[in-house]
């Protein structure tokens, strides 16, 4: 008998499956959900990439009206007149430091006083104002409401009075006096309290006086300054030139876009007239092409007028270097003048080095794709919304990023694995209660607030604490900014232990009770069994938790916002452990700064798409990499 | 510290362990009912029984590994290991530990190779020269009857050997510690007869040197192995006596139809 393949659907075998089952519907239902998270994240991907791949052909394209328009030569005597900047500004810092360090009591008692003094006027002024508005206006004296004014101000005299600041430098006598004449102020009076005055002129005798000895520095010091305005006035001459070809480019580039979309909307038209009308407007914003050669014909004719100024700028601060003197008796300006002499030499050696660029510096050397793309990932600065040129150097944003994540993970792996491990092996059922839930709870506080708290405590106090002189032995310290990067450090730190705990938890809970019962049975103690066996066991579990952690860091925006500082530079690392003090901006504050103000689809948006895609791929790695690790256990 | 020594009752070179009323319970859940017991040095006892009697239990109790788990507590009577009684609070667990070995059931060696599983207890006891652990390794692996098998690869991984070689290590891995007494909860139960046969063959080995009290379901291993047998039942001691004797002329009823096949 032959076997019947296709069961016909009037005799139906035994097992024969029936009509639409309630089954199927629930698996096409859970399936289809899956399938749409798939799709969204493609979609994610896509969108992510559309936007973000126009920025290296538009960057390029920046880059190349930097060249031809000769921004780009202007820049290389720019630098240098930056250089010399910045160099007389730590001159002028160190030398005003010397002054200040000599006559600190001066200046402090003056300080003090003027302190006192404002204090008190912070407090009345207002009130005061209100009177003196009154009078002019000619109201009558009796008024009731100047009654209440004047009573106010009585009050709030009184109680300025009453708490006034410190003067620890000030001898009783002197604080007596000032009160007094404070006291004795009326509403009328103008003019600072005689003592203030005094002070005031004390302290500027004492600068002049402490300003004697280095009288000689000080001409060094200017004739420096004035070395400089050659090349100054040369810059400033260029600039102006240069600035005036980039524009007319950029229009130029404007209206050339305007008639290529034009064309193609001609192109797509189905009425003849329709086109006619279209390609005839094409036609009339045909620009003129931009004259390029000429501003660069007599931009060239300068090369040799500037390598002349920058070997003159080079021959006198050479001479003028060499006359700083060795050292400074004031801590502070002898630490400013030697940062000042370290980088004279560097200075030098650059002005030096100019001539040679500027001779072979062409403004028709072609710009690759490859060059905006290495001036991407390479770029020192990121400048944006500048007159002159605007730079997307990723390395200060990811040079925070990556500063303010080592040192989230340097205070959260520690805190965080270490209470895994704790509440896991040692702590009571009490504690596990108690800790564990409260852990997790840090998890739950918005971003935003821990912003706030960050602000205040970690920023505020912390500067406050590093400023007292007990404690300027602590490497970096006192610190200047109140937001910098050890404060985002800490606030993310905070962020990601719950993630790093509750992961890590979950490794060592994983761990088989056949191995610490073995490691129990062979006479280990409680510790041995922890860090011989326990440990070992989930340690992939363990470093999944921590990359887990890394990856919360790295992609948080809110309190990096908020507590980073966001200076856009990359850190001075030649503070040392104070580098860590230094503001400083990232990945996600960047985007989250800047994506609101840009225009649609210029350059800098589509920038700021490619720092999300960076920061995507950055963040997609670390969780496939954890995920790798997790697996790991779990096989 | 120990200083009760007068109370070690005459037999104590012959007994290693003496369980005296016994009784015991998790939480409020009584597990072991006053239980009397001698165990004789460098012997086999095996203990039998239907499951949930309280094998395990007790012999858990000897090295006191019950202490981990939460509620798990002595209701009355002593174990007086080698005259010394092993629930006064002033026991060095660790130390009992290492001198009352143990394997267990399901083969447990750690995720580490199987050279630092045999010296585990040395490391955890502090010696570290290369010398004395390479002989201590060798020595507890020849004894376990691993050593042919696993001598070129001591520094793999121990999760690479077979269900019966992982058994061997552990058993090797308690020996390296040079115990008295060494406790086997049903130690052949995840292995394949050949497996079983060769342990089987290392305890009658094992047996010069140490007291072995060794769990078991298998009716047969227990006629091959013990000179000593034990029946529990709901947590009594029903019978104890020298294995041919249970097997062939029981004294108890109840033990005539566990042996016999009709529960357990
Ligand atoms: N951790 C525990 N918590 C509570 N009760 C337990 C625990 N372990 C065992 N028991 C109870 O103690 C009694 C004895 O258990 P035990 O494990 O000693 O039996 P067993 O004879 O070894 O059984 P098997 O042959 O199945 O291993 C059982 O009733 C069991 O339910
Ligand atoms: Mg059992």
């Amino acid at each position: 008998m032959p076997i019947e393949i296709s069961p016909s659907p009037e005799n139906p075998h035994r097992f024969q499956r029936r009509g639409f089952s309630c089954e199927r519907a629930i698996k096409y239902f859970f399936a289809s959900n899956a399938g749409l998270t798939l799709v969204i994240l493609l979609l994610i991907i896509v969108f992510l990439l559309k936007e973000g791949l126009g920025f290296f052909p538009g960057y390029r394209r920046e880059l190349e009206i930097y060249r031809i328009a000769g921004l780009e030569f202007v820049d290389i005597s720019r630098k240098n007149l930056t250089a010399h900047e910045q160099l007389s500004s730590v001159l002028n810092r160190a030398y005003f430091a010397q002054i200040n360090g000599q006559c600190a009591r001066e200046l402090k008692r003056s300080q003090e006083a003027a302190a006192v003094f404002n204090a008190f006027s912070d407090q009345t002024s207002a009130t005061r104002e209100l009177i003196a508005n009154h009078e002019a206006t000619g109201m009558d004296r009796g008024s009731e409401m100047l009654a209440t004014l004047n009573n106010n101000h009585a009050c709030q005299k009184q109680k300025a009075l009453d708490s006034l600041p410190l003067t620890p430098h000030l001898s009783d006598t002197e604080r007596a006096e000032l009160i007094e004449s404070i006291r004795a102020r009326d509403v009328t009076t103008v003019g600072d309290p005689p003592l203030v005055t005094a002070l005031a002129q004390q302290y500027a005798s004492a600068q002049q006086q402490c300003a004697m000895p280095i009288a000689e520095w000080r001409s060094v010091i200017d004739s420096f300054e004035a070395a400089g305005a050659d090349l100054s006035a040369l810059v400033t001459e260029m600039t102006d030139a240069v600035t005036t070809t980039k524009e007319a480019i950029q229009n130029n580039d404007i209206l050339e876009n305007d008639r290529k979309s034009l064309l193609a909307a001609a192109a797509n038209a189905k009425d003849p007239s329709e086109r006619q009308k279209l390609m005839a407007e094409a036609r009339d914003s045909l620009a003129e092409k931009p004259d390029i050669e000429g501003p660069m014909q007599s931009l060239m004719l300068r090369k040799p007028d500037c390598i002349a100024t920058h070997a003159a700028l080079r021959q006198a601060c050479e001479g003028i270097l060499a006359m700083l003197p060795p050292s400074l008796s004031q801590s502070d300006a002898n630490r400013l003048l030697l940062a000042a002499r370290k980088a004279s030499p560097l200075f030098l050696e650059a002005l030096t080095g100019t001539s040679q660029q500027i001779t072979q510096w062409r403004h028709d050397k072609p710009v690759p794709l490859s060059d905006s793309i290495r001036s991407f990932l390479t770029g020192k600065d990121w400048v944006t919304g500048g007159a002159w040129q605007d730079f997307y150097g990723i390395l200060p944003l990811l040079a925070g990023s990556l500063m303010i994540s080592m040192v989230a993970l340097c205070l959260a792996i520690p805190a965080g694995v270490g209470a895994a491990i704790y509440i896991n092996q040692f702590a009571s059922p009490v504690e596990q209660a108690v800790v564990k839930p409260v852990i997790e709870f840090i998890a739950a506080i918005p971003s935003v607030v821990l912003g706030f708290i960050g602000i205040l405590i970690f920023g505020t106090i912390l500067r406050d604490l590093s400023q007292l002189d007990g404690l300027a032995w602590v490497p970096g310290f006192p610190i200047e900014e109140r937001l910098n990067i050890f404060t985002a450090g800490c606030l993310l730190a905070l962020m990601s232990i719950p993630t790093i705990f509750s992961l890590a938890e979950d490794a060592l809970n994983n761990v088989p009770a056949a191995f610490s019962e073995a490691s129990d049975a062979l006479g280990a103690s409680r510790i041995q069994t922890t860090f011989r066996v326990i440990i070992p066991a989930a340690f992939s579990g363990i470093l999944a938790a921590v990359l887990l952690g890394l990856g919360r860091v790295i992609g948080e925006t809110m309190v990096v916002l908020l507590v980073a500082g966001n200076r856009i530079k990359i850190p001075d690392f030649s503070a040392g452990l104070g580098t860590f003090f230094q503001p400083s901006h990232t990945l996600t504050g960047i985007i989250a700064q800047e994506l609101g103000e840009v225009p649609l689809g210029s350059v800098h948006y589509r920038a700021l798409f490619v720092v999300g895609i960076l920061l995507f791929a950055v963040v997609l790695g670390i969780n496939a990499t954890a995920h790798k690790f997790v697996n790991r256990t779990t096989n | 510290m120990v200083t009760d020594l007068t109370e070690t009752t005459s037999n104590s070179e012959t007994t290693a362990i003496e369980i005296r009323d016994l009784s015991f319970a998790y939480h409020e859940k009584p597990a072991l009912h006053e239980i009397t017991l001698d165990i004789p040095a460098r012997q086999i006892t095996a203990f039998i029984g239907p499951s949930g009697c309280g094998k395990s239990t007790l012999l858990r109790c000897f090295n006191r590994i019950n202490d981990r788990i939460p509620g798990a507590h002595l209701t009355a009577g002593t174990i007086h290991i080698h005259g010394i009684e092993i629930n006064r609070p002033d026991i060095d667990l660790q130390e009992l530990r290492r001198r009352v070995g143990m394997v267990f059931q399901k083969y447990n060696p750690f995720k580490k190779s199987i050279y630092e599983n045999v010296v585990f207890s040395l490391r955890l006891a502090g010696i570290h020269q290369r010398s004395a652990l390479d002989d201590s390794a060798e020595m507890a692996l020849q004894s376990a009857a691993l050593w042919d098998e696993v001598k070129d690869r001591l520094h793999s991984s121990a999760l690479g050997l077979s269900g019966g070689q992982q058994q061997r290590l552990c058993i090797a891995r308690a020996i390296a510690n040079q115990p008295d007494i060494l406790l086997m909860d049903e130690p052949c139960a995840a292995l394949d007869p050949t497996a079983t046969l060769k342990i089987e063959e290392l305890l009658h080995q094992l047996k010069e040197q140490y007291t072995i009290v060794i769990v078991t379901h298998n009716m047969a291993q227990a006629t091959r192995c013990a000179d000593l047998t034990a029946f529990l039942y709901l947590g009594k001691l029903i019978e104890i006596g020298p294995t041919l004797e249970i097997f062939s002329t029981p004294k108890d009823p109840k033990t005539l139809s566990y042996i016999s096949g009709s529960f357990g």
